[in-house]
């Protein structure tokens, strides 16, 4: 190949580069009353009723292109710090060393409430194995080895439970899924508040890790005797035996969207690094309900990637809210809702605050209650 | 072995122990080939059914019909970031070579090779690693072109040396004549060497390609992927191999088969490549021989 | 070959005297362009170090040294410990596995390669590229839905049944076949190194003077006799060095592994448990580590590891190779490079 062909198609490929960059940025900017692309990263448990929300969101507004990556409530707090993406999403309310890292003041949205269940596939056991916070705590640690351990069968009388071998699965990633189950843990049982604690990331003592809620599903349902802790739609489509756990009146609840919105009651504001709803003491709820969060920063800069944000995250809270249960999530109570919205009204971008677009607001009655 | 046992006829335990031997080969032989034929005939069996005018022109549908969808904007994404990265690494990794071949003969020439021998060796992660916090944290954004920056840490390394190679076997009359001539040193080289070594040097730059594409842990650190077609580079893109990687984890089966049909069209790209670098190189070294 | 001898030249031709020297001005000034990007790259490398380096910083000066022997890697706030031995241990021993099962196969394979000429040699050959040249990813796709489930119920049971109740050496097959673990992991890489060990081999084995083979075999010796001795004493230190280059690449491998290993951070006898390597744990990690704290930064600590590792085996495999070449009296030179060794995508 002579040099100087070599030189030509360079110089053809880099000009071609350049022109791209240069049309498509300007196409970013542009947005307008179709919204623009917006790139979003973080928790794996609000996933598919994201991914499903962006989806109608877009009939809506259809150049709201949003870009979500699945990478983990640790990484979505990551890179919303990094401020390499538009907003984070995570599981776990922001606790204050990663509040004292971020470059602004933020806002956190609850968005929709679900569960952690502890899912298990055992040949001969039906869902519905009734387990505690103590007893969880053992499995967890690897106290507690076979299925027929008797601080199983003194929970569940009557049922006749194989000698399998318990295999633990947990999370290999930093996630939000972990520290809600991990901060369950803890509530119940003091050793295990010690030895191991609650974070998004921990020391298992056993088991074997998984990639997000997907990878645990699969690591579960692939061994006999496995057990590990999922959030409530991803077992429930999985098809994992699902198990009813204590609450605090004794009473042993199983996860439903019911019983898990019957938690929500208890979401106060303004978030803070302690937010839970675990132990909700309201009768039926399931002790092992959480919400999770969209970060944003407060201060925005770019007009049109705010406008497109702030409509997004007011339709969620509105409109979205009526689809969460066809995806076994359960949505925000409408009080809880609309004080997320209140909480939102603080977002201002320039030094000016936002309104809704009409798109959004008119015609659509939102159904937010649960 | 005394020369007297040599010279008897191959009996015994000698022959059993070079039959043994002859069997052992042809074993290993098997072994490879069997190997090669399970992987190819699975990627093809579970690959091509995912393959559809869908797969090839649409963005991923959602996950309950994902076979709806395609991965167009992966595919688009790999192109641009592997192009940003051969744009780079391409010329640059031709320049080191050209100093390697024609002008270094000490200690630099040989620190410089060994650097690129570390380079190739390093695991791509670790490039991935270190693009993020230089380039990533700095721009504020994930990016394509972050992603080419990574792969250029690989591919730098990879024209370099294999160029290298090439040009040293251009034959050094060449290069006396054309200065006989009265043409001066750096014309010799590009007007004359490089373009005597041309097939070998595309060749080198083929490789280099096909090493990129299939590159997933760069990638995976710096371009963090999308749902959309992106075109612009300073923005989050897909690559086909981040998409083989994200698809194969879900639980769901529609996405596994589409991480097979990305899996397939990307071997065979690879392949073409790496193939179609053999020929010409066998042909280039016949050409100067 | 200076470049005097060129503007001289045009000197000679009657070319003017500025023109001239504008002409080794462009010369000088394109050999010192050629330098400094040579140059470059050794700066990249540098840089990458360095700046690398400032990232795992505050995880080395809190841990020091316990860094690389520490047992535990715990990033829970407020008990934050990291302690990378599980995951050099996971490395040193899927790599020692992968190597183990490669060498043979693929000393048998340059061997093969050598003997036989024409028919059979080269698609044989173009095969081996063929295996170099499929990217991490697809390997790891293979490797999770195909290898594994066939590893799972069929070979791990049976060597649980069989070598796991053997004294000593048993202990390496106990417990459970199912799941992620560090004997998948070690086959696949075996397959994903062949490749370059029997590339690098086959050359060294080529070199091999040819007289002392014939002269063997001319005496009656048999095909392996006169392997044994006339090309194995001459080849072993370039095997060594080929297998150094493997091991390189083993230790690397980052996508394939981490989709079958199972990224836990547990040191243990046996293989058939879950494991993690330096890499395959950055892999699955690094885009959640939060930098408040010491998380990220610990990554960037291992990630210094596998640099500074790449450069020592980098350094070890060309003095063995030269070895090599020194003792068959050929010119020392670098390795030469084929599609084998420029490695596979990972």
């Amino acid at each position: 190949m002579r040099a100087s062909r070599v030189r030509a198609v360079t110089i053809a490929v880099v000009a071609a580069a350049l022109v791209t960059t240069a049309c498509s940025s300007k196409s970013s900017t542009s947005g307008g009353a179709g919204g623009v692309a917006l790139t979003g990263a973080g928790a794996t448990f609000p996933d598919p009723i994201y991914e499903q929300w962006f989806d109608d969101f877009q009939q809506v507004m259809p150049g709201a292109k949003i870009n979500y990556q699945a990478i983990g409530s640790g990484g979505g707090v990551e890179q919303f710090t990094a401020q390499t993406v538009d907003f984070g999403a995570s599981d776990a309310p922001l606790q204050s060393d990663e509040i004292s890292a971020l470059p602004g003041p933020y806002i956190e949205i609850p968005t929709v409430l679900g569960g952690v269940v502890i899912a298990y596939n055992v040949a001969g056991l039906k869902s519905g194995l009734k387990l505690d916070g103590e007893t969880a705590s053992k499995i967890f640690q690897g106290e507690i080895t076979t299925w027929d351990d008797p601080a199983i069968a003194k929970l569940n009388p009557g049922v006749s439970l194989p000698s399998t071998p318990i295999s633990v699965v947990h999370r290999s990633d930093e996630s939000g899924t972990t520290f809600v189950f991990t901060s369950w843990l803890s509530s119940q049982s003091k050793d295990w508040e010690s030895k191991v604690g609650a974070d998004k990331a921990v020391n298992w003592p056993t088991g074997t890790g998984g990639d997000g809620n997907d990878g645990v599903a699969a690591a579960i349902s692939q061994t006999d005797g496995s057990v590990g802790y999922l959030s409530y739609d991803f077992a429930v489509t999985s098809k994992l035996g699902i198990a009813d756990i204590k609450a605090q009146d004794g009473s042993y609840i199983t996860p439903s969207i019911e019983s898990i919105s019957k938690a929500g009651g208890g979401l106060t504001f303004p978030i803070s690094p302690d937010t839970n709803i675990l132990n909700s003491t309201t009768k039926g709820a399931y002790p092992i309900s959480s919400t999770t969060y969209l970060l944003l920063y407060e201060q925005a800069t770019d007009q049109a990637k705010a406008q497109t944000l702030f409509d997004f995250v007011t339709w969620a809270l509105t409109t979205g809210q009526g689809t969460v249960q066809k995806l076994n999530y359960s949505p925000l109570p409408s009080d809880i809702a609309s004080q997320a919205l209140d909480a939102l009204g603080k977002m201002t971008v320039n030094g000016q605050s936002l309104t809704a677009s009409s798109a959004v607001t008119g015609g659509s009655t939102g159904s937010s209650s649960g | 072995m005394s020369a007297a046992g040599i010279l008897q006829p191959v009996r015994g335990s000698r022959r059993i122990k070079d039959l043994a031997y002859r069997g052992a080969l042809w074993c290993c032989v098997a072994i490879a080939m069997a190997t090669l034929g399970v992987i190819a005939f699975y990627v093809v069996k579970r690959g091509i059914s995912a393959l559809s005018v869908n797969f090839f022109t649409k963005e991923p549908a959602s996950q309950l019909h994902p076979e709806q969808g395609g991965i167009v904007q992966s595919f688009i994404g790999t192109g641009i970031i592997v192009g940003i990265a051969s744009l780079i690494a391409i010329p640059l990794g031709l320049l080191t070579a050209v100093y390697l071949a024609e002008y270094g003969k000490g200690r630099l020439a040989s620190a410089i090779r060994l650097t690129a021998q570390v380079l190739l060796s390093v695991p791509s992660i670790v490039a991935g690693a270190f693009i993020w916090t230089v380039v990533v944290v700095a721009f504020g954004n994930f990016s394509a072109f972050a992603g080419g920056l990574a792969l250029v840490v690989l591919m730098w390394p990879i024209v370099a040396r294999a160029t290298e190679e090439v040009l040293l076997l251009v034959p050094q009359d060449l290069r006396e004549g054309s200065l006989a001539l009265g043409l001066p040193r750096w014309k010799t080289i590009m007007r004359v060497v490089v373009p005597a070594a041309g097939a070998g040097i595309l060749t080198a730059v083929m490789l280099a390609v096909a090493r990129a594409l299939g590159e997933t842990a760069p990638i995976l650190l710096t371009a963090l992927g999308n749902d959309f077609i992106n075109t612009d580079p300073l923005k989050p893109t897909d690559a086909v191999p981040l998409r083989i990687f994200s698809d194969a984890r879900t639980p769901v089966p529609g996405l596994h088969q589409i991480a097979w049909g990305g899996a397939l069209v990307l071997l065979l790209a690879v392949l073409l490549l790496s193939i179609g670098a053999r020929v010409l190189s066998v042909r280039q070294q016949k050409r100067l021989a | 070959m200076s470049s005097a001898v060129g503007s001289d030249a045009l000197a000679g031709l009657g070319a003017s005297e500025p023109k001239a020297r504008r002409a080794r001005f462009i010369d000088r000034g394109f050999r010192w362009v050629t330098l400094l990007i040579g140059v470059g790259l050794i700066a990249l490398l540098i840089y990458m170090l360095v700046d690398l380096t400032a990232g795992g910083w505050r995880t080395f000066s809190r841990f020091g040294f316990g860094f690389f022997t520490g047992t535990t890697w715990n990033p829970v706030r407020g008990r934050e410990q990291f302690g990378a031995l599980p995951f050099i241990f996971g490395t040193l021993v899927t790599s020692l596995l992968a190597v183990l099962i490669a060498v043979p196969i693929s000393v048998g394979l340059a061997l093969f390669l050598n003997q036989v000429r024409g028919l059979l040699a080269n698609p044989l050959a173009v095969f081996i590229d063929i295996l170099a040249a499929i990217p991490s990813i697809v390997y790891g796709l293979w490797g999770l839905f195909v290898l594994k489930p066939f590893l799972d119920s069929t070979v791990e049971p049976f060597l649980i049944a069989t070598v796991g109740k053997v004294p000593v050496i048993g202990v390496f097959f106990r417990g459970k076949a199912q799941g992620p673990d560090m004997l998948t992991a070690g086959v696949i890489l075996a397959i994903m190194i062949v490749p370059i060990i029997t590339a690098v081999s086959r050359e060294v084995i080529a070199v091999v003077p040819r007289d002392l083979r014939e002269a063997a075999l001319a005496l009656g010796a048999t095909r392996w006799e006169s392997v044994r001795v006339a090309v194995l004493p001459y080849a072993r230190n370039g095997i060594v060095g080929a297998t150094m280059l493997g091991l390189g690449r083993a230790l690397g491998e980052t996508i394939a592994v981490t989709m079958v290993i199972g990224n836990v951070p547990k040191i243990g006898w046996s293989l058939l448990q879950p494991g993690a390597t330096i890499p395959s744990w950055i892999a699955s990690s690094f885009r959640e580590a939060s930098s408040v704290g010491l998380h990220r930064s610990a990554l960037l600590a291992l990630a210094v590891t596998l640099v500074i590792w790449s450069l020592i085996l980098a350094l070890v495999s060309r003095i063995l190779v030269r070895k090599t070449a020194e003792q068959l009296g050929e010119p020392g030179e670098d390795e030469p490079v084929s599609v084998a060794r420029l490695g596979t995508a990972g």
